[in-house]
């Protein structure tokens, strides 16, 4: 089991190597959005700074002091600035529930696509995706409110706790608790997309709960490849803030690169979970058919339904079809999702 | 004669005192008295940790040094503030927030406080407990219960004793406002009546204020607390006795001398660590009441009580007590913390702490510690004058932190963010800078914040701004005179601003007008500096050459503010050279003109970042070249915040 999900993740990762483009693409875009967010804050401090030394503080370390002054001031406004910024950060996930679709289409024949058979990918799956979004509210609204009772449970207790650190420790394994869960809803919801995609599922609300049966009986695998994935995240954000604060105050192109590095490292691993859920799903539960030409909108597969006992599934899982395999490395029939094909990029 | 008995009296019960239980008061090399005594507190409390009340009987003896009759008395009752309808509740709703306490999802029960004398008795005039009368002498109130008035159907004749003896009873608050309890953490702080103060002619005795403190006069104290026996106990003044009563209670006796409150601490969870101090009068013992979950706190507590002891012992004087207690609050009790009391204090501090930023618990420790001083005693009056106390220990704040942690780091040196202290008291006085003056009562002032940044922050910057003008060690020694000369008294603003004109030998009413008196903004720019060839209107002038060209260099400084105030000019030229101007600052503006062969780089008033109280640094200086670092620096971290946010976002999608 070990090795299956090491090779999961290296195939995922495999696969989000093959594919960088839509990395460098999805980076291109955060970017854009990031500088277009912090635009109106630039051109206040410009106005304030441009030609006054008392910037020399903030320039040759942080003056924190200083820093306070300009976000206090009431002519500099840099507080409007920051609510654009929150306005330009919606873009971002709306731009991403578009190209989903483009991206799993992408994952799922790994070979070059032209921008038009990205966007057509995307716009063909851009609704299903608004829609399990939607869907999605629910379980991370629950969550959201899981958390709160968390904090007020830990206030609770901590409150009445001769430990000052005891609040925390029921905070802290709380938190720990639902951002478990938040990864399951995740993992489901991107088992989804994938199965609307790789399957050309239409109907998302029993696509929803087919998928929920399948990440709950392969949690203990996909699960893990998710959790492994997130933690290659968490490293690279605690490793990239720590080199931040030891980087030369006065040194803030190298401090831009790397603040970069760990914002595509973020972007990398979520594309790298997105391409082993559908890495995954190709090798156990789906196979393409042979004449799948249309990309954009695959032609509804076959679901593959692995014998009972003998399926990652589960004894529940459906019965089994002819002629596809459920071995975990075994290559699917025939298609460009064929991991035995050559890489045609 | 009469005085002199009293006095008798009192050295006979402290030389009692003191060889019954074989601890003075005072550090080895200070004998009292060192006050006026005029009150001598006597008080037997039982405290009953499962309702959180305590009753007590008091024993206030009063000497009559007014010099006239005194025919009724006003007592406080502070805890009565914390009560529905009182002046203290009212304004905390009105104005803001005292800390945490903002009463906006309406009144809670917890939060009760009450203070009840259940009889009074006048020796010699019988028992006056029905010549109980509250009054609300600031606001008329009458909802208001914190101060009552005692008429004698006989009065006091100059220079006599007068002995009131009080039963009463305190409930205390969950922790608000200085007092209170947490679990089973208590604070007794403003728990007992206590005698207004007849000062300037008459008695001063306000009202509970949301935003200001205390006044009372010198005296001594014997107090006697009693409680379970597991709980550990700590108070103003000196421990003398303890006893086991045998029925799970202890009592334990407290002495104080030549102090003006009397405050106490008791929890059965604390750890107490100790250290001495060995100042310039003998050693003085360090007392920490903690916790163990606030470990890594502990030495820094003592550290920075051992560094503010010692910066105060040489730069202000000594301190004369034999203890000081430092109480850290549990978590959750915010509102006990960063509290003075005569020889007891509260911190405040955080488990997890980083050792990069000062505030918890060094920089609060520094300051109450700093309230022995300005407070205990130099014991000005913190309901009219709470800038004598908060504002110059706020200044004294400043001097002490950055010795002991540097300038620019004094407050934050972490995560590669950098802020001295005189920079957040600045922060706290621009915004409010025009409210309200230092001189009227605190209590009137606008709201929290404007007292705050006005009584600390003003006060602050206005000293610091101040050493522009005598010089630093003028300003010390000039705090040192204050110092020597008030102590034990209760000197007025004047008294302290004479002090400082007569160590610097010279009036400086001029600045004391606007920085104190009124509400003058002090704000100067650089309106104009600009370099033009001199021969701009020859047609067949030569091309620009560095070092061969004439420039006529024009700099407009302007006074944008109503407050006066001499400032330099530093102006940089691109040959290298420097040139530094005096401005005296009356007019609205002032213009320098040069001829030069070199053209200006720059211009900026107050080079030396001396002028704190200047409310506006970004206009303080023009740069011909364009100075981009700094916002490529917040922008870009500006830009990776948006990019982080909106790819968390992602990740719901």
């Amino acid at each position: 089991m070990a090795d299956e999900n090491k090779g999961l993740v290296a195939a995922g990762a495999s696969l989000v190597w093959r594919r960088q483009r839509v990395l460098w693409w999805v980076f291109a875009v955060n970017l854009a959005i990031g500088l277009l967010g912090a635009a109106g804050a630039r051109g206040q401090l410009n106005k304030l700074l441009e030609h006054s030394l008392a910037g020399e503080g903030l320039s040759k370390g942080f003056d924190f002091g200083m820093f306070l002054e300009l976000i206090g001031r009431p002519n500099a406004d840099l507080m409007r600035s920051s609510g654009s910024s929150f306005l330009f950060s919606l873009l971002f996930p709306l731009f991403m529930i578009f190209v989903a679709g483009g991206i799993l289409a992408v994952y799922r024949d790994n070979r070059k696509f032209t921008a038009g058979d990205f966007f057509a990918a995307s716009g063909a799956f851009f609704w299903r995706f608004v829609r399990l979004a939607l869907f999605s509210m629910v379980p991370f609204g629950i969550l959201a409110a899981l958390l709160m009772g968390v904090d007020k449970l830990s206030d609770y207790v901590g409150d009445r706790s001769v430990s000052a650190q005891t609040g925390f420790y029921i905070l802290l394994t709380g938190c720990a608790v639902v951002m478990l869960l938040v990864l399951f809803v995740r993992l489901w919801f991107d088992i989804a997309q994938v199965r609307a995609v790789v399957q050309d599922e239409t109907k998302m609300w029993s696509n929803l709960w087919k998928a929920l049966g399948i990440s709950w009986r392969q949690a203990s695998k996909l699960f893990r490849v998710y959790l492994c994935i997130s933690g290659v995240a968490w490293v690279t954000l605690a490793a990239g803030l720590f080199l931040w604060t030891k980087l030369p105050p006065t040194a803030t192109p190298v401090t831009f690169l790397l603040l970069e590095f760990i914002i595509l490292m973020q972007l990398l691993t979520r594309l790298w979970q997105r391409a082993s859920s559908v890495t995954w799903y190709q090798r156990h539960v789906a196979s393409f058919p042979a004449d799948a030409a249309d990309f954009t909108t695959a032609t509804p597969m076959e679901l593959v339904e692995p014998a009972s006992g003998t399926s990652d599934l589960g004894a529940e899982a459906w019965p089994a079809e002819p002629g596809v395999s459920d071995e975990p490395n075994a290559p699917v029939e025939a298609g460009n999702g064929n991991p035995a094909e050559p890489d045609k990029q | 004669m009469a005085r002199r008995s009293f006095f008798l009296a009192l050295i006979s019960l402290s030389l009692t005192v003191a060889s019954f239980s074989g601890q003075s008061p005072f550090a080895p090399k200070v004998t009292g008295p060192l006050s006026q005594r005029v009150v001598a507190y006597q008080i037997d409390a039982k405290y009953d940790p499962d309702k959180h009340t305590v009753d007590a009987t008091e024993t206030i003896t009063y000497h009559n040094l007014t010099g006239q009759r005194l025919d009724h008395f006003p007592f406080h009752l502070y805890l009565n503030g914390f009560q529905p309808g009182s002046t203290w509740v009212s304004e905390a709703h009105r104005d803001g927030n005292f800390r945490t306490s903002t009463f906006d999802n309406g009144w809670d029960d917890k939060r009760a406080g009450s203070s009840e004398i259940t009889a009074l008795e006048v020796e010699g005039l019988g028992d006056l407990t029905k010549a109980i009368k509250y009054i609300a002498p600031d606001d008329g109130n009458a909802s208001d219960k914190t101060v009552i008035d005692v008429a004698l159907p006989r009065g006091v004749e100059a220079g006599q004793d007068v002995v009131f003896k009080i039963k009463f009873k305190a409930k205390f608050p969950e922790v608000i406002a200085r007092t209170g309890y947490k679990r089973t953490f208590l604070l007794a702080g403003q728990w007992f009546p206590k005698v207004g103060v007849w000062w300037n002619g008459a008695w001063n005795c306000h009202q509970f204020h949301a935003k200001t403190e205390f006044f009372a006069d010198f005296g001594t104290y014997d107090v006697k607390i009693t409680l379970p026996k597991n709980y550990i106990i700590g108070a103003t003044g000196v421990q003398v006795a303890d006893s086991d009563n045998g029925n799970g209670t202890k009592t334990v006796a407290f002495h104080a001398e030549d102090v003006h409150d009397f405050a106490w601490t008791a929890d059965p969870n604390f750890v107490v660590k100790e250290s001495t101090f060995d100042g310039s009068v003998g050693a003085v013992k360090i007392r920490l009441l903690t916790y163990n979950s606030h470990e890594t706190s502990w030495q820094r507590y003592l550290d920075v009580m051992q560094g503010s002891m010692k910066r105060f012992d040489e730069w202000y004087g000594p301190y004369p007590y034999a203890q000081i207690t430092v109480v850290d609050p549990p978590h959750g009790a915010l509102e006990a913390g960063g509290m003075e009391y005569p020889t007891f204090i509260t911190g405040d501090t955080v488990w997890w702490a980083p050792k990069g930023q000062k505030l918890l618990p060094e920089g609060v420790t520094e300051h109450e510690f700093g309230h022995q001083y300005w407070y205990a005693m130099v014991a000005t009056n913190e309901f009219e004058n709470a800038w004598l106390d908060e504002g110059i220990n706020s200044y004294t704040e400043v001097k002490v932190v950055d010795s002991l942690y540097g300038k620019n780091t004094s407050v934050l040196n972490w995560l590669g963010a950098q802020m001295g202290d005189s920079a957040e008291q600045r922060s706290g006085y621009v915004g409010v800078a025009e409210t309200d003056s230092l001189a009227k009562p605190s209590y009137q002032d606008m709201s929290f914040s404007s007292y705050g940044g006005v009584t600390y922050g003003k006060t602050a910057t206005m000293l610091l701004t101040l050493e522009n003008l005598v010089g630093e060690q003028v300003l010390r020694k000039a705090l040192h005179a204050y110092f020597m000369k008030y102590r034990f008294t209760h000197p007025t603003q004047e008294d302290f601003l004479r002090t400082v004109n007569e160590v610097a030998g010279e009036d400086l009413g001029w600045y004391w007008q606007q920085a104190v008196y009124g509400t003058q903004v002090l704000d100067y720019k650089v309106r104009k500096a600009e370099s033009t060839r001199v021969d701009w209107a020859s047609k067949d002038a030569p091309e620009d050459k560095k070092g061969e060209t004439l420039y006529a260099t024009e700099i407009l400084l302007q006074r944008v503010g109503d407050f006066i105030f001499p400032v330099t000019a530093e102006i940089k030229f691109d040959n290298g050279e420097t040139v530094r101007e005096r401005w005296i600052g009356v007019d609205r503006w002032k213009r320098f003109e040069y001829l030069k062969k070199a053209k200006v780089l720059s211009v900026e008033i107050d080079p030396d970042h001396q002028i704190t109280m200047d409310r506006d640094y970004l206009n303080n200086s023009i740069a011909a070249e364009p100075q981009r670092k700094a916002t490529q620096k917040i922008a870009t971290y500006w830009t990776f915040l948006t990019q982080f946010f909106a790819q968390m976002l992602s990740w719901l999608t």
